[in-house]
């Protein structure tokens, strides 16, 4: 009790000296537990700008322990900050400043906001989606900076460029032989609309059925926009591709004016049908394959009759069998692709992207060859082919390879299966 | 070999725990060989390998390998192995550890993560200055020295020395982060006037803070004189988001620290109308100050808090129940006498004897479930998810066409309980069995049982249907629904066998209410087979006849509470209770 009492006389007066006191009092535990004690008592009498006339004694080289804390609060009239906070800010202002808080703190926020996000921010309704939508923000904005970065370094190595081959030039500007100009993607998007054109008229449909808006949320109707504009740039550069309709497609609905608005003025000239009708009312059901990854049947062969059909749909909720109970109401042939059959599967969904989908339907129209197809399934989600399928594969190469022999056909399956 | 295991015998107190490994199987005494020669070897990679975690088993692999590579020079490094003993620990370290001993695993830690030692001793700036330099990472110094402060617990003193040190780096100013990672430093040390403090710093230098911080610092001031700030801090902290039930707690413990029991209670009242579910922490602390309040409406309230917990489900946790306990002894005059019982299979207290609230669901309660799980779990707002209309309706009426079923069996479940038995084999078991106590029976199934194969076999499945009722759903159609619509239209006394918990169509009914409803219904109504030995009599574990829920008769209360050391699952209900009852 004693010693307490002695502890507790020194530590009030000789508090801003407390670091002298380390070295030969008590262990930590016990000290702070006094001085915790005693602070809770003592401590709001004591006026806090004391500190820095005392403490201006210690001896030089050593660090002044509550000096820090003067200027900081002296800094009430040098920053001009206001100390009171207005009562009836609105909630957007106190988010900007919520969100500036955050930022000095080194969360994951972005650095500036407008408007817009700040109220998408203030209607989100809990905390745990404020972060989400903040840290989206802040990975975009930092994609953004990190991207104007990049163009600065690659306009300034141009223009480097440019100025070494200014002072070389004069001598090598002689005049060259040359078979065609250089008008290489103007050729090539003609070539691909003729193409394309051609896919209009005789190409095999394949259908992608927009019914899915009310089952997505902005964000997940953003991404299936994204890759259906990838499918679509995939099919286009095909030998052969699909004649692509758009079906149910409400005009001015969610997915129209989305599509529409990233298109811009090349929707109108899309070399695809894009139509409101149902694709039970376009094509006879019988014709008709809906692709689910549901499905009870695995897709065997890819048949060259058929119209297959794909849920422009990205599911991140997780509502299993949505895609399905729509082939059930219709009552529709359903498929899903043997990913099992010839993967080893790890880890994730065994719902691919609409342009991994476009894909593996191309190669299996051009090749016919699942492991060909396959190679479009992103690679962190298998891990490799499994071997059975691998042998019944070259046996059927090796039979198709007298089929074709005997026949003086050549394929492009068969450049394809003999490359390998 | 044997000379090794010679030398282990030199240190048998070293190998107490995993001699015999040592000794056991050809394996892992040629493993520890190889560990040990490698070490040898290169000392230096053992000791780097020798840090990482154990299930680190590619690290081991590599290791084996390498040893492997120097097979001829093994008869000079034995030798050599056996005047390095201190090897031998090493490499029994690296066992102790592969076999998962927790004592060698303690060992192991901490990994040397960070290269700089913690200070422990307020520095000075030439001592911080040569510590930044020594610093070698991508992150910031300061930021990364207070986190690991932070995280080690380290004295206030330091950090503050840490923080003088940059503020004279930087004309006196100290960055928000740090600021806030040393209040979080003092909130932890109860530095209560350090708390005051930062408080003011921060007040003078930011016009509002986030909610971290607001967070620290209510929590800090609270113990103060000024806690009444703590309030207005949470004032500021609701403009911008709800606060968390950890702010609303440390206030409601400020108030009731400070006697305030007003406050308190809006607080409670505040966080309840938030649709906040408050911490068990912050109901115990109403109990525990109540013991010292003598006055009828604290005490209604207190009750209040009782018919909260009843209505949502909850269980006070182990000290929680003793200062229930606590506050009903004390109450004067009324003479309440808690004690901590069990309940037996029929559901009456050990303590008191009396009989536990029946499980059973009201009529209303029973009526609204059906017609939820009808349109929620079966339905769902498109019938083709689950099943389809047609086959809706042919089981709609085939159920009205048989008498209300005892039990409904899930086909598949109970036959593919036992893998190694035939699956119809086993139904037909079980089906035998409960036929025999004249029960109407219902068995559900797909269509796919039907034909014959290996493990669904024709003859069986036959006498199953002379037993049974039986109803077979499309193969690409869901059982578990039909099951639920079943059992819930034969009535109360109809119940079910599945060892499928149902959590998945529990999650499809939209509200907690409901969900309540269902698991109590389910508590109540299903059967699961127990038995492991498929060739035994076929025994049921019994369904509960009571309800675990607190609940009170006026002059007695029963109250389900969680033990500190049992871990419960969200499906599981507590065993032990507290049974409180007057002495009339």
């Amino acid at each position: 009790m004693s010693i307490f009492f002695k502890m507790g006389f020194s530590v009030t007066f000789l508090r801003p000296f407390t670091r002298l006191l380390a070295p030969f009092t008590l262990t930590r535990k016990r000290r702070n537990l006094h001085s915790a004690i005693l602070q809770r008592y003592i401590s709001p009498k004591i006026p806090a700008l004391s500190y820095s006339s005392k403490t201006s004694a210690s001896p030089p080289g050593e660090l002044e322990l509550d000096g820090w804390k003067t200027t900081m609060k002296s800094s009430i009239e040098g920053g001009g900050v206001l100390t009171v906070s207005n009562k009836d800010e609105d909630s957007l202002a106190a988010t900007r400043e919520l969100i500036e808080m955050w930022r000095l703190l080194g969360k994951e926020v972005p650095e500036h906001i407008t408007e817009e996000e700040l109220k998408t921010i203030v209607e989100c309704a809990s905390k745990s989606s404020k972060k989400k939508y903040l840290k989206y923000l802040y990975t975009k904005e930092k994609l953004k900076k990190a991207k104007q970065v990049k163009k600065k370094v690659k306009a300034e190595a141009r223009e480097e460029a440019m100025r070494a081959r200014l002072l070389e030039s004069p001598e090598g500007d002689k005049q060259q032989d040359f078979f065609f100009l250089r008008l290489w993607d103007r050729q090539m998007s003609t070539a691909m609309n003729w193409k394309n054109a051609q896919a209009m008229q005789f190409g095999q449909p394949l259908v992608f059925d927009m019914a899915y808006d009310k089952y997505m949320k902005p964000k997940e109707l953003n991404n299936t926009i994204s890759q259906l504009l990838e499918c679509e740039g995939w099919n286009r550069r095909d030998v052969d591709p699909f004649h692509i309709y758009f079906c149910s497609l409400k005009v001015d609905g969610v997915y129209h004016t989305e599509l529409a608005k990233r298109y811009g003025e090349k929707w109108d000239k899309l070399l695809l049908t894009a139509t409101e009708k149902s694709h039970v009312d376009l094509f006879p059901k019988n014709k008709i394959i809906y692709l689910t990854a549901d499905s009870p049947n695995v897709m065997t062969t890819f048949k060259h009759d058929k119209i297959y059909v794909i849920g422009s749909f990205v599911d991140k909720d997780l509502q299993p069998g949505t895609s399905l109970a729509k082939a059930k109401r219709l009552n529709l042939a359903t498929e899903c692709l043997p990913l099992d059959k010839y993967l080893q599967w790890s880890i994730g969904n065994k719902n691919l992207t609409l342009d991994q989908m476009i894909r593996i339907l191309l190669c299996l129209k051009n090749t016919g060859s699942w492991e060909e197809a396959l190679k479009f399934v992103p690679r962190r989600k298998h891990s490799g082919y499994l071997e059975i399928s691998q042998h019944s594969q070259e046996f059927v190469n090796k039979l198709k390879k007298i089929k074709t022999s005997n026949s003086f056909r050549k394929h492009y399956s068969n450049v394809h299966t003999q490359e390998r | 070999m044997i000379l090794y295991l010679s030398s282990f015998r030199n240190f048998p107190k070293l190998w107490k725990g995993s001699l015999s490994l040592a000794l056991g199987p050809g394996h892992s005494s040629r493993c520890l060989f190889l560990t040990i020669y490698s070490g040898i070897r290169n000392q230096q990679r053992w000791f780097s390998v020798k840090t990482q975690s154990p299930q680190n088993t590619k690290g081991m692999n590599l290791l084996i390998a390498k040893s492997r590579y120097p097979r001829k020079e093994n008869a000079n490094s034995k030798e050599v192995a056996s005047e390095l003993p201190h090897l031998f620990a090493a490499g029994a370290a690296k066992k102790r550890s592969q076999v998962n001993s927790p004592q060698t695993q303690a060992h192991a830690l901490p990994p040397v993560k960070n290269t700089i030692q913690l200070p422990t001793k307020p520095l000075n700036s030439e001592e911080w200055d040569k510590l930044k330099e020594d610093f070698k990472g991508k992150a910031n110094f300061e930021d990364w020295i207070i986190s690991q402060m932070a995280h080690c617990h380290s004295s206030v003193n330091v950090a503050k020395s840490l923080l003088a040190w940059v503020a004279a780096k930087n004309n006196g100013i100290v960055g928000y982060n740090l600021l806030v990672k040393y209040l979080h430093l003092c909130v932890l040390h109860k530095q209560t006037s350090e708390v005051i403090d930062v408080y003011e710093i921060m007040k003078a230098r930011y016009k509002t803070l986030e909610s971290g911080g607001y967070s620290l610092l209510i929590r800090g001031l609270i113990h103060s004189d000024r806690w009444r700030e703590a309030l207005l801090l949470l004032e500021d902290l609701k403009k911008v988001m709800i606060p968390s039930k950890r702010n609303y707690d440390d206030c409601i413990q400020g108030a009731l620290h400070h006697q305030d029991v007003n406050i308190a209670w809006n607080l409670y009242q505040e966080l309840l109308s938030n649709n906040l579910v408050p911490m068990l922490e912050t109901l115990k602390a109403f109990f525990d100050f109540g013991k010292d309040i003598k006055d009828d409406h604290y005490s209604n309230k207190l009750r209040d808090i009782l018919f909260y917990l009843r209505n949502n489900q909850l269980y006070p946790g182990e000290s929680f129940a003793h200062s229930i306990k606590t506050w009903f002894e004390s109450i004067p005059g009324k003479q309440w006498k808690g004690q901590f019982a069990t309940i037996q299979k029929s559901g009456q207290c050990s303590g008191c004897g009396r009989t536990i609230e029946s499980i059973h669901l009201s009529p209303e309660e029973y009526d609204s479930l059906k017609r939820r799980i009808m349109s929620d779990v079966i339905d769902g707002g498109d019938q083709y998810k689950k099943t389809t209309p047609q086959e809706l309706k042919k089981f709609e009426n085939f159920v009205k066409s048989c008498p209300p079923f005892d039990i409904v069996i899930d086909g598949l479940n109970v036959g593919k309980m036992f893998p190694k038995i035939r699956e119809s084999q086993f139904l037909l078991d079980v089906v035998s069995q409960l036929a025999k106590k004249n029960l109407q029976l219902l068995v559900l199934g797909r269509k796919h049982m039907l034909t014959q194969g290996s493990r669904w076999r024709k003859d069986e499945m036959k006498k199953v249907q002379q037993l049974a009722h039986c109803f077979f759903a499309e193969d690409i159609s869901e059982d578990d629904p039909f099951l639920l619509y079943a059992t819930l239209n034969s009535g109360n006394h109809c119940k079910f066998i599945t060892k499928d918990l149902m959590r998945d169509h529990k999650a499809c009914l939209s509200d907690a209410k409901t969900q309540h409803l269902f698991f109590k219904w389910q508590q109540g109504h299903q059967l699961v087979i127990t038995n492991r030995f498929p060739g035994s009599k076929i025994s049921f574990q019994h369904s509960l006849s009571y309800d675990t829920v607190v609940q009170t008769t006026g002059d007695s209360w029963h109250i389900p509470y969680d033990e500190d050391l049992v871990e419960r699952y969200s499906y599981e209900v507590p065993t032990k209770w507290l049974c409180l009852q007057q002495k009339t």
